[in-house]
């Protein structure tokens, strides 16, 4: 076997305003070519530790290293800034804060720059990744135009552009839907095969990554190692079954709503009901018109047509864009409808009761979702829709959202779900509504839409891996 | 030739407008300003080719400006003596005073026009692009000012998410001026913390890719200072020197 | 300088321009045909505004240069997104961010309170009075008006920027976003001591 290029000996890592460790006592070895898939929990250190190879950290937040790092066989704090760079790129999560220049070429040139290529050299390193990654008619196109997906190929070029030995990719999958992600993944494998390029991955959702990984390392809490085995295969997060809740009671009935902004139509008169209880899935290619079809709903758009409603509430994809207060408490209790005893029911039933004094914008995600939910129930507004809330969320959250609609919808809350995540919606959907060119295709049932791979390829999601195993559950 | 001001280096454009504004400002007769707005107004008819409609109407406030500018210096004048040119509404206005206001009138004007001229004329990525390469800004900050440019869209979009939800629980259109500033930080507290989080992952994509904040020596895209350049800060120059030798005569 | 700027304090500079420029752009800057018919004092009392982000860097970042920089990226950017004042913008920039750090500098940049913050946004009011009085030929004017003007911008300074950083600053710290950075560090640090 060929020398390690990643070396770490009883590494632990601090940050100045932590009292604990983020990582405690790591020893590994990474060689040439491996592909290493690091997991674990939100807020182990998986992003920590790869910011230590990248060296990032410690500089950045004045941490404290503990232990020998050795990165090509010479010790981490040797290189200079920005050294390793040209060994060991990185790509990073949001699609949307990576990227500094206008243009493809121009984002490229830039890392090109700063590893101080000779200008004459630079078009060909260019015209060359661009050919490798199959972006080469994208040279000139603006980022900020591209999509989620794109831009994370984008993001890729820009890292393999300085010929690296190490490819990092923290979460890269994280804000893609799951067929956008299936493809990159592929597309990743691809490109490894034909550089032979050491790849370590951060990731929580192994599922999307189907055979890719050759070994997965596990943290755990304090960022101990608590695995280092070949990797096999996941399966998709799996939800526990779910009785629907559905009533015969509609709250929510929608007859011939059509939107037109500036002289264009979003989209085309539709009609559909939903029942207290009912959760439904909204799903469809990106920019078909669902979350317009959400800001009518709840008015935040002009429409035409009639919407009858118990009353609509809207939970944006972060939570707190809604947030105007400075404690979870006034959050719940600003459109002052709800009498305090009701407020400190509906605080109980949320789990928010520990955090009611805290600042709503300092809470973790999950929490911040409650408090949304929480403030819509508040205002009177039994049926809720959610713009995404699965996208870049971990299993545990994701359960958490789960057993979140899950027992809002027994007390006869409505849920209109925006989501790309399938596996998520044959846990937790009664039906499906499928978008596509701002036309609804139909409202189904939700068994009867997994059975249909064809319709659910046409509207660009991949069908639900566990869709027979949840089978039973029904039986 | 309806090329050229596009093509100027946007450094040279940059300092030649700022020596003109500061330079300006030592005149207070009316002949100069006046004189110097016409002579942008002739380069910028012959030297590029701009969307005039929309000239005119980001002109408009300026205008207006400068009408502002024109009575408020009528009213609140100096009191410089002079002579008496005459009166309305009980206030006596001073030849000097006339002078003055028209002045300061045609300052906003060539003031405007002279910055709609850069606006027009100006792609903004080569203008810091340039001021990095020519005026040596330090790369961080260039680069730096670039990521805020690229965000533009990405909050701007943002801003309007969190105006809908927050419409949507009940917060109505401000009226006062104290609701909107109360509104404003409504508005500004999670765009800001967003913000936060958005500078942190940028920059550290940035660093990932070796960019240390070190001066470079070559450039993909370089941008150069011409001979061309230095015709046309002659012309400026000239158009400059000429409108305050001709003020200085007109006015006596 | 004690401690070099990290790339990421530049950009959170950079992107606090952008916010408080598009902010200001859709938020604020209303009433403008009606403000430009009353001539110059209409926004006087309104200059504030454009200091704050000087005021509220400097109470994030504390270190020399956090209320120039982020004012002048302000500027350039507001140049780049093709606002009509153009490069007279980035030179006003440099200015007020000068007259804000000015107080920041008198007191060694060890105090960060609020009568300090309200001493920055009188200082940049000063900076950028004295600037305008220049450029803009305030001496044709008559000197107890210019003295009104005077006073409606320092006032503005010393509240809008000056009060109104230090609430901007104190709301954003309590949303947990500060981790990192020298304004949660002293927070902790002043506990523990």
């Amino acid at each position: 076997m060929r020398e390690a290029v990643v070396s770490l000996a009883d590494v632990s890592f601090r940050f100045p305003e932590d009292p604990d460790n983020t990582l405690t006592g790591l020893t590994f070895e990474i060689h040439p070519g491996e592909r290493v898939a690091i997991s674990g929990p939100s807020g182990c250190g998986k992003s920590t530790l790869l910011y230590l190879l990248n060296r990032l950290y410690p500089l950045n937040c004045d941490g404290i290293v503990e232990g020998d790092i050795r990165l090509f066989g010479k010790r981490a704090e040797e290189y200079r800034p920005g050294e390793i760079n040209r060994l060991i790129a990185t790509v990073f999560q949001d699609p949307d804060s990576q990227f500094c220049m206008t243009t493809v070429e121009e984002e490229l040139a830039f890392t090109l720059e700063n590893l101080r290529v000779p200008r004459s050299d630079m078009d060909r390193r260019i015209g060359d990744v661009l050919a490798k990654t199959g972006l080469a008619a994208f040279r000139h196109s603006i980022i900020q135009s591209l999509s989620g997906g794109q831009k994370q190929r984008v993001a890729t070029a820009c890292a393999l552009v300085a010929e690296p030995e190490i490819l990092l990719l923290d979460e890269p999958l994280a804000h893609l839907d799951p067929l956008t992600a299936r493809n990159f993944v592929r597309w990743l494998d691809g490109l490894q095969k034909q550089t032979g390029l050491t790849v370590v991955v951060v990731e929580h959702r192994l599922d999307l990554w189907e055979e890719f990984f050759g070994r997965e390392m596990t943290l755990g809490p304090g960022g101990r190692l608590l695995a280092d085995k070949p990797a096999v295969p996941k399966p998709p997060t799996e939800f526990p079954g779910r009785l629907s809740r559905m009533t015969a009671k509609p709250s929510l009935s929608v007859t011939g709503l059509s939107v037109e902004i500036g002289g264009k139509q979003l989209l085309a008169p539709l009609s559909f009901e939903a029942a207290e209880g009912e959760v439904s899935v909204i799903a469809g290619p990106n920019g078909s018109g669902k979350s317009t079809l959400a800001k009518a709903l709840c008015g935040i758009y002009k429409h035409n047509g009639t919407v009858r409603s118990t009353g609509t509430g809207y939970v944006p994809q972060s939570p707190e864009f809604l947030f105007l207060t400075n404690s979870v408490r006034d959050e719940l209790a600003f459109s002052g409808l709800a009498a305090p005893e009701t407020l400190d029911d509906l605080a109980g039933r949320l789990k928010l009761e520990p955090i009611r004094e805290a600042n709503p914008f300092s809470v973790s995600h999950g929490q911040k979702r409650r408090v949304a939910i929480g403030a819509m129930l508040a205002d009177n507004r039994p049926v809720i829709i959610m713009d995404e809330p699965t996208s870049g969320q971990d299993a545990a959250s994701l359960r958490e959202l789960f057993s979140l609609i899950d027992e809002r919808s027994r007390e006869g809350v409505t849920f209109l779900v925006i989501t790309h995540d399938m596996e998520f919606a044959a846990g937790v959907a009664d039906s499906v509504l499928l978008i596509k060119d701002g036309r609804m295709t139909g409202k189904f049932r939700a068994e009867d839409v997994w059975e249909e791979p064809a319709l659910l390829d046409a509207h660009h999601l991949l069908p639900p891996k566990g869709a027979d195993r949840r089978a039973p559950a029904f039986a | 030739m309806r090329r050229l001001l596009h093509d100027m280096n946007p450094s040279v454009k940059f300092i030649i407008v700022t020596v003109s504004m500061l330079t300006m400002a030592f005149f207070f007769n009316p002949w100069t300003p006046l004189l110097f707005w016409l002579g942008i107004l002739a380069m910028q008819l012959t030297m590029s080719r701009i969307n005039w409609k929309l000239w005119t109407l980001m002109m408009l406030p300026f205008t207006l400006g400068a009408a502002g500018y024109l009575w408020t210096t009528l009213v609140f004048g100096a009191d410089t003596g002079g002579e008496v040119v005459g009166s309305f509404a009980g206030i006596e206005v001073t030849d000097k005073q006339w002078a003055h206001a028209w002045s300061l009138t045609f300052r906003v004007m060539a003031f405007s026009t002279l910055s709609l001229l850069f606006a027009f004329t100006t792609n903004p990525v080569t203008f810091v692009m340039s001021l990095m390469q020519q005026l040596k800004i330090p790369p961080k900050i260039a680069y730096g000012t670039m990521v805020g440019y690229q965000f533009l869209p990405v909050l701007k979009d943002e801003l309007n998410q969190i105006r809908q939800a927050q419409r949507l629980r009940g917060i109505g259109r401000d009226r006062h001026w104290g609701q909107r500033i109360a509104g404003t930080r409504r508005l500004l507290i999670p765009m800001l913390a967003g913000a936060v989080r958005k500078a942190e992952r940028a920059a550290f994509a940035m660093e990932a890719r070796g960019f240390t904040g070190e001066r470079r020596k070559e450039f993909y895209q370089p941008v150069h200072i011409c001979s061309r350049d230095y015709v046309l800060a002659g012309i400026f120059l000239m158009v400059l020197a000429a409108s305050c030798a001709g003020g200085v005569l007109l006015g006596n | 300088m004690r401690q070099p700027w990290k790339l990421k304090e530049v950009v959170l500079a950079s992107l606090f321009g952008v916010v408080f420029g598009i902010v200001y752009l859709v938020a604020v800057h209303f009433g403008n045909i009606w403000a430009g018919l009353i001539g110059p004092i209409a926004y006087e009392w309104m200059f504030g505004i454009w200091f704050i982000v000087s005021i509220l860097s400097m109470a994030i970042i504390r270190k020399p240069g956090a209320a120039l920089l982020p004012e002048t990226l302000a500027a350039i950017i507001e140049v780049m997104i093709g606002n009509a004042v153009g490069p007279r913008l980035i030179l006003t920039g440099v200015i007020q961010g000068l007259g804000a750090e000015a107080a920041f500098a008198a007191t060694r940049y060890r105090h960060f309170n609020l009568a300090v913050m309200m001493l920055a946004g009188a200082g940049a009011a000063v900076f950028s009075f004295v600037y305008g009085y220049f450029v803009s030929g305030y001496a044709a004017l008559d000197p107890s008006f210019v003295l009104l003007m005077f006073t409606l911008r320092v006032l503005s300074g010393a509240i809008i920027a000056g009060i109104g950083g230090k609430y901007m600053a104190d709301g954003l710290l309590a949303t947990g976003a500060l981790r990192g950075y020298a304004i949660s560090r002293t927070k902790q640090g002043g506990a523990r001591a």
